[in-house]
């Protein structure tokens, strides 16, 4: 049985290590606004921050370029940093790209690598804790959105996505309504029948 | 002053007709400032505050940042409609400097500090309009609105006062009451295990009434912590019914 869990609330009456939760006097805490997943016994957040992951991929706005490294904004607390002697393109303030994470460090800069710029497009940003419900299940709701709307559309973890081609209207409406409804059943099928209502 | 000092209890009742260890009605909105990371706004009796959260984001002037782990600034402020009288009025002043001072030490005890090094994370506390007891009201909305903004804490606080009016221990007072009460003890709890996050107290009491008030607030707590926890999870609870 799934259920809403708030910080604070007793998740079990013994010591479970667990992320998002905490462990005193024999007992195990939850730290988030989340939902409790009694069978795999695991939390998924509500709501939060993006925290970096090694290989996590990102994308970003180019905020400046600093001569050996570019600054980049990623809509979380922290800054993405591309050393340019490693990125094979010239970038420039303005740019949106595409990168992977190569390095989270103990100064809390977030070091990307192979960074791909792109063209066009729009962004959309979405509460990072709602991205692995965009992605789905071995990619089945990413896949249904590129299906649906005949767009190219690029995740980043940290809550960006870049959308370019086909119908970019339509996906960005299944995409904010997958973020009001990430914790609801049967999400999948609720967005492919939406998506064959309105047709490309 | 001890002249026209008004009669707080009337044959067993409060002035507003309430019992002594009976709190105001309480009724709490979580989410609903788009802009901001978390927000929540509370009616507490005749109290309107609104809280709202940012952050964690970079820690701003540079030199207040701490390496190893968040800082947080709280603000609390009264709008300059919020009362009848001049009281808390204008602007920032000494007793809005003080409430944002004990609220950001209430939050510091309870959120997962070490978690964002180098970061801030503001709490705004608005009252719009104000009877008393709003440090309490304003430091139960802001853990609302934190939770809402999905940063980790150990525990969602609540506060409340309590008081003394003649001989007997009430609960939360209201703007009258707290003018003219012999104390008033607002205090902040950690549901968890019963920790007091936050003690201020007005007047004298003694020790056997502070035990007392304590117990009374623990009581109360109950009741409020479960208004929190209701308003956090209604607008998912909601969508959840919308497809069951």
């Amino acid at each position: 049985m799934n259920r809403i869990i708030v910080p604070g609330e007793v998740i079990a009456e013994k010591e479970i290590r667990m992320p998002y939760t905490y462990t005193e006097g024999g007992k195990t805490y939850s730290t988030v606004l989340g939902i409790y997943e009694a069978e795999h016994s695991s939390i998924i957040p509500l709501e939060g921050l993006w925290s970096p992951n090694r290989d996590d991929d990102v994308v970003g706005i180019v905020e400046e370029d600093k001569g050996s490294v570019y600054i980049v904004d990623l809509n979380s607390p922290y800054t993405g940093v591309i050393i340019s002697k490693f990125s094979q393109t010239e970038l420039a303030p303005g740019d949106v790209i595409y990168a992977k994470v190569k390095e989270f460090d103990e100064k809390k800069e977030v070091i990307l690598m192979h960074p791909r710029k792109l063209y066009g497009g729009k962004i959309i940003n979405v509460k990072p804790s709602k991205v692995p419900r965009i992605i789905g299940n071995k990619n089945t709701m990413l896949n249904e959105l590129i299906q649906g709307s005949k767009s190219n559309i690029i995740v980043g973890m940290n809550g960006m996505l870049w959308v370019k081609g086909g119908d970019v209207a339509l996906a960005t409406e299944a995409i904010l309504k997958i973020q009001e409804e990430a914790h609801t059943q049967g999400l999948t099928d609720r967005i492919k029948k939406m998506f064959e209502k309105t047709g490309v | 002053m001890e002249g026209n000092k008004p009669q707080l209890i009337i044959d067993g009742k409060r002035t507003d007709g309430r019992g002594f260890d009976e709190l105001r009605p309480i009724k709490i909105e979580a989410n609903i400032l788009k802009n901001a990371n978390g927000s929540a706004y509370i009616e507490w009796g005749n109290n309107k505050i609104l809280a709202a959260v940012y952050g964690p984001k970079e820690a701003l002037p540079k030199h207040t940042a701490d390496p190893t782990m968040a800082i947080i600034k709280s603000r609390y402020t009264m709008a300059p409609f919020s009362s009848l009288e001049e009281h808390g009025r204008s602007g920032p002043n000494r007793r809005a400097t003080e409430i944002s001072k004990v609220t950001s030490e209430v939050f510091e005890n309870i959120i997962m500090r070490e978690m964002f090094p180098g970061t801030e994370i503001d709490i705004f506390i608005e009252v719009l309009q104000s009877d008393g007891g709003t440090r309490a009201a304003g430091i139960t909305v802001a853990s609302v609105a934190l939770a809402a903004a999905g940063i980790p804490m150990y525990d969602l606080p609540y506060a409340v006062s309590a008081g003394k009016i003649g001989d007997q221990m009430v609960l939360d007072l209201n703007k009258i009451e707290d003018n003219y009460s012999d104390a008033d003890i607002p205090m902040a709890i950690s549901p968890r295990n019963g920790d007091i996050l936050l003690l201020q107290m007005d007047g004298s009491i003694t020790k056997e009434d502070f035990s007392t008030a304590y117990s009374m607030v623990k009581k109360a707590g109950a009741t409020i912590s479960k208004i929190q926890k209701d308003a956090l999870k209604a607008p998912y609870e909601k969508i959840i019914e919308k497809y069951r």
